[in-house]
């Protein structure tokens, strides 16, 4: 008994003790440090590879880019790449390449760049990462410091290439690209950062970079921290573990209302709802493919579920009032140049008489229990809501759509899928008749608009892929290829705006709102932060580099002593108290043990 | 996976029990091996039935060309006809190579290597923790069954028992790291270190500090059963004619209790602990997700997320192979110490 009393006792000594430490790290001199909070780990370190979110994040401050979204305007502004010129048929590209240096002194030249696209367009392990980027490609060709790349069609997206620039000089002895980690450190880059440590699942550690082209960042170290359970994350942020987080949901971001130093971010997303409607899948070569329900193909019954969706109701009682409802289509408001609103007769507001008119003149009658059949009386108009597994808002969400659409007399039963079932059914096997989507838009959004093309359909045997609601339509396809030609951005603005347009009348997809950017940070450790663009914007998970470049540290006595260091105190205290508590009982025992040596 | 013979046992003449033990034993590896084949064949197929495309979801939501994605699959060998790929995986995992992780690019052994040092720091230490602490209080509780000590201890034990993990997990977290009220945080959020961890025995308080809520959750949680199992079987003990013999030699109680009842009543406990050993490998899952603590068992977690079938295939392999051979080990090492048995 005594042995084992000891042993705990010292077992909770050694737990408890290490809060020490903190003391001990308080005497370290004084380094400005930020500490961003991540709910995604990174995938790897190697550009070629990362697919990930945050991956792209990091890849942004670690290296240059041949363009950078502009901090006010996002449309494409010089990075890597001084200047431009384009052919008059838009097929050939000449980039004048910065003569700035890599991180180890290296000039940079644009025979770096030239590199990396050959590297990703011959190499298929390096084509993982951003493949598509360069699939457009004829050649490139580098002399100096200029870099020509030569398409196969022309291509307005040129400008928003998502590849970092790798260092020739030390990539190029990687004998396998699909097998390198790209861990190792300090990495030569060309961006305002250089990673210097990477302890997978737990933290990436950034240095400023102090030859960045632009100038030195105004901080000395930038932490990606991984939070495995985002609860934690909300906690560390509160408690000062981390400084800044983003991506937040409605309820942690409403939780940290009144938290001490902590300034709430609500802004305007990068991100649109909707919901996908199977409105009869096909695949690449046009075959049926599917289950969804034969009523759904009727344009005149989407445009009736939407005239009978509240909205606004959505956004006040799913997001919590914290989103716009959407009057346009899938890119968000976010980017001005692109956004497209429906006004006067066009635009489908909340009007459930409208909608049972639309389904009664199109002769979907409704039966004795009040549920509408198909005209020729085959089908009932009972659809599935394909929804995430764990996800309250969807949950949310598809009670409010069936209490909407019981109005018009269609049921609608929710079926909650798990994440990889849910991309399966959506996407390649098309069981489904309508489901919740959503996507992040980059400032070009030729991504997200190219979700709609029919291309994008699977083959008959489920491979390839990437479509949005199995949509293909003529009209829509000859404009994505004419914004793709058109090279003067305010033309091409209004092409894509006519692509919108299409998406919001023919219905294939219906945008109920457009979530905003929720954020938090401390306000005692960052004094300013610039979002992205500039007047009303984005911290985290916004295009470029530019909130981290400019972020800059609180230097005040506290710096030191924050985080762990100003709790020594007390957790010596509790050491001690578990110490004297662990002795007494020790004590104790051998005492009542020693007066029963006596009784005997 | 054919049983040894024991022919070859039978020409070490050894003494009879210890004969009996070496032919017990391996009956049991043989049983152990067998199971062992199995796990790798249902291993597979058993992943193969997940539905979602790995490829698809490795995109994570980023856009993919029809040829990126072909050229993915064929990279991941996911092109191939199910029984080659099969053919290909026992090959592979006969050699002790587990494939290379879709989602990391890496080894699945590197992966494992780099995490399992740090789940068996976690959850070994919440073993002997929770083992020692349950069975002291076990064996206190079972000694006088109804007494105020057993009524407490076994009611806080069930509570702790039966409360889901994540929400106790969180709530520990939510009151010891944050704070609440004129309690202040004390303990990190998250991790298993300091990003700035410091040297030499600093190092070590830090880690021991990152420990101390995941480990407090996995104590509360799994100490219950031992401190039942103990409890049970201590008061099956008090009953037996020897303490009644012991009491009559006029030997102190508290003798009686550590002398006599707790090493008979420890038995049944050894194959719990035992068994429990082989979890340790798997980690607990939900106690490292909350925490984000980079061990298997987050690995394992994340391997499903994606699903990142060799890394998925891997880690459980690991997971199931550790419990058996512990299960084996804890048949074996019962054999020993209970002679009822070994002459059974």
């Amino acid at each position: 008994m005594r042995k084992l009393l000891a042993s705990l006792a010292a077992l909770c000594l050694v737990a408890v003790l290490p809060g020490l430490s903190g003391t001990a790290r308080a005497a370290e001199p004084a380094k400005k440090v930020i500490k961003i909070g991540v709910t995604q780990s990174v995938d790897s370190m190697n550009p070629f590879l990362a697919v990930r979110l945050v991956t792209g994040s990091i890849q942004r401050l670690i290296y240059g880019f041949l363009t950078v979204p502009d901090s006010k305007t996002l449309q494409p502004s010089p990075d890597l790449a001084e200047s431009w010129t384009t052919s008059p048929d838009g097929l050939t590209w000449t980039f004048k390449i910065r003569a700035a240096k890599w991180s180890d002194g290296q000039p940079i030249t644009a025979d770096d760049a030239a590199w990396t696209f050959s590297k990703m367009m011959t190499d298929d392990g390096a084509k993982t990462g951003n493949g598509p980027a360069v699939e457009n490609f004829q050649s490139v060709a580098a002399n100096g410091q200029e870099l020509t790349i030569k398409l196969k069609t022309p291509q307005a997206s040129m400008l928003d290439n998502p590849v970092p620039i790798m260092p020739k000089h030390v990539w190029e002895k990687v004998k396998d690209i699909s097998k390198f980690d790209g861990e190792v450190y300090p990495t030569v880059g060309s961006g305002p950062y250089i990673a210097v440590e990477h302890k997978k699942d737990q933290f990436v550690r950034l240095e400023a970079n102090p030859d960045y082209w632009r100038g030195r960042p105004k901080i000395d170290e930038l932490q990606m921290i991984f939070y495995d359970n985002p609860a934690a994350s909300i906690v560390g942020l509160k408690k000062g573990d981390i400084d800044l987080i983003g991506r937040l949901n409605p309820p942690d971001f409403e939780s940290l209302k009144g938290a001490d130093n902590i300034v709430q971010w609500n802004t305007q997303g990068r991100r649109a709802t909707y919901l996908q409607i199977n409105h009869g899948a096909t695949t690449s070569d046009n075959k049926p493919i599917g289950d969804g329900h034969p009523a759904l193909k009727d344009p005149k019954v989407r445009t009736a579920l939407h005239y009978a969706i509240d909205k606004q109701k959505l956004v006040d009682e799913v997001q919590g009032g914290l989103a716009k409802p959407a009057d346009g289509s899938i890119i968000p408001p976010l980017y001005k140049d692109f956004f497209w609103e429906a006004t006067g007769d066009q635009k489908i507001g909340f009007d459930l008489a409208k909608a049972n008119k639309i389904l009664d003149d199109a002769g979907y009658k409704k039966g004795p229990d009040g549920v509408r059949t198909m005209p020729d009386g085959s089908r009932k108009l009972q659809f599935r809501f394909s929804i995430h597994t764990d996800t309250p808002i969807e949950d949310k969400l598809a009670e409010y759509l069936t209490g909407w659409f019981k109005e018009i007399g269609i049921t609608l039963t929710t079926k909650r899928l798990d994440s990889s079932k849910f991309t399966e059914e959506t996407g390649t096997t098309a069981l489904f008749d309508i489901a919740i989507s959503g996507w992040s838009v980059n400032p070009d959004p030729e991504e997200v608009l190219g979700t709609h093309l029919c291309s994008r359909r699977p083959t008959a045997s489920g491979q390839g892929g990437g479509t949005e609601s199995f949509y293909c339509d003529p009209t829509y396809e000859s404009l994505y290829q004419q914004q793709q030609k058109e090279l003067d951005r305010t033309k091409r603005a209004d092409i894509i705006k006519k692509m919108e347009e299409r998406l919001y009348t023919d219905a294939p997809v219906i945008t109920l709102y457009y979530p905003n950017d929720l954020e938090g940070y401390r306000g005692d450790r960052i004094a300013s932060i610039t979002p992205i663009p500039e007047d009303k914007g984005l911290l985290y998970g916004g295009s470029g580099y530019w909130p981290f470049y400019t972020v800059e540290a609180r230097t005040t006595a506290n710096d030191a002593s924050e985080g762990g260091g100003s709790n020594g105190g007390l957790i010596a205290g509790v050491a001690a108290g578990v110490v004297v508590l662990g002795i007494g009982g020790f004590f104790l025992t051998r005492r009542r043990r020693g007066a029963a040596d006596e009784r005997e | 996976m054919t049983v040894p013979e024991a022919g070859a046992v039978e020409a070490l003449e050894e003494t009879p029990a210890r004969h009996g033990l070496l032919r017990y034993a391996a009956t049991k590896a043989g049983g152990a091996l067998l199971s062992i084949a199995m796990v790798i064949v249902a291993t597979f197929f058993l992943f193969r039935l997940l539905p979602g495309d790995p490829v698809r979801a490795l995109a994570q939501g980023r856009n993919m060309t029809p040829e990126q994605l072909d050229l993915e699959r064929a990279r991941l060998g996911l092109d191939k006809p199910i029984p080659e790929q099969f053919l290909h995986f026992l090959g592979q995992t006969l050699r002790f190579d587990l494939g290379d992780s879709y989602e990391y690019k890496r080894p699945v052994v590197d992966l494992i290597g780099e995490r399992i040092g740090s789940t068996l720091l976690l959850t070994g230490t919440a073993l002997v923790l929770a083992v020692g602490l349950g069975l002291w209080q076990g064996a206190r509780a079972g000694w006088k069954p109804g007494s105020r000590f057993d009524k407490i201890s076994t009611a806080i034990s069930l509570v702790l028992w039966s409360v889901p993990t994540f929400w106790l997990g969180l709530l520990l977290l939510m009151v010891f790291a944050a704070g609440i009220g004129p309690i202040p945080g004390i303990f990190p959020t998250r991790g298993s270190s300091s990003v700035d961890k410091p040297d030499g025995f600093a190092g070590v308080l830090d880690v021991g500090e990152h420990m101390v809520l995941p480990c407090l959750t996995l104590v509360a949680v799994v100490y219950a059963q031992y401190l039942l199992v103990m409890r049970s079987s201590v008061i099956d003990e008090v009953g037996q004619d020897y303490i009644t013999t012991a009491r009559a030699k006029g030997l102190r109680d508290d003798e009686i209790r550590r002398k006599h009842a707790v090493p008979n009543a420890l038995l049944p406990t050894v194959t719990l602990v035992f068994m429990r050993i082989g979890f340790v490998v798997g980690g607990a899952v939900t106690v490292e997700a909350i925490f984000s603590w980079p061990g298997l068992g987050q690995l394992f977690y994340e391997a499903i997320r994606v699903p990142d079938f060799t890394l998925m295939q891997g880690t459980f392999l690991l997971i199931t192979v550790s419990v058996i051979l512990m299960n084996t080990l804890a048949d074996v090492i019962y054999h020993v110490l209970d002679p009822r048995v070994r002459s059974a």
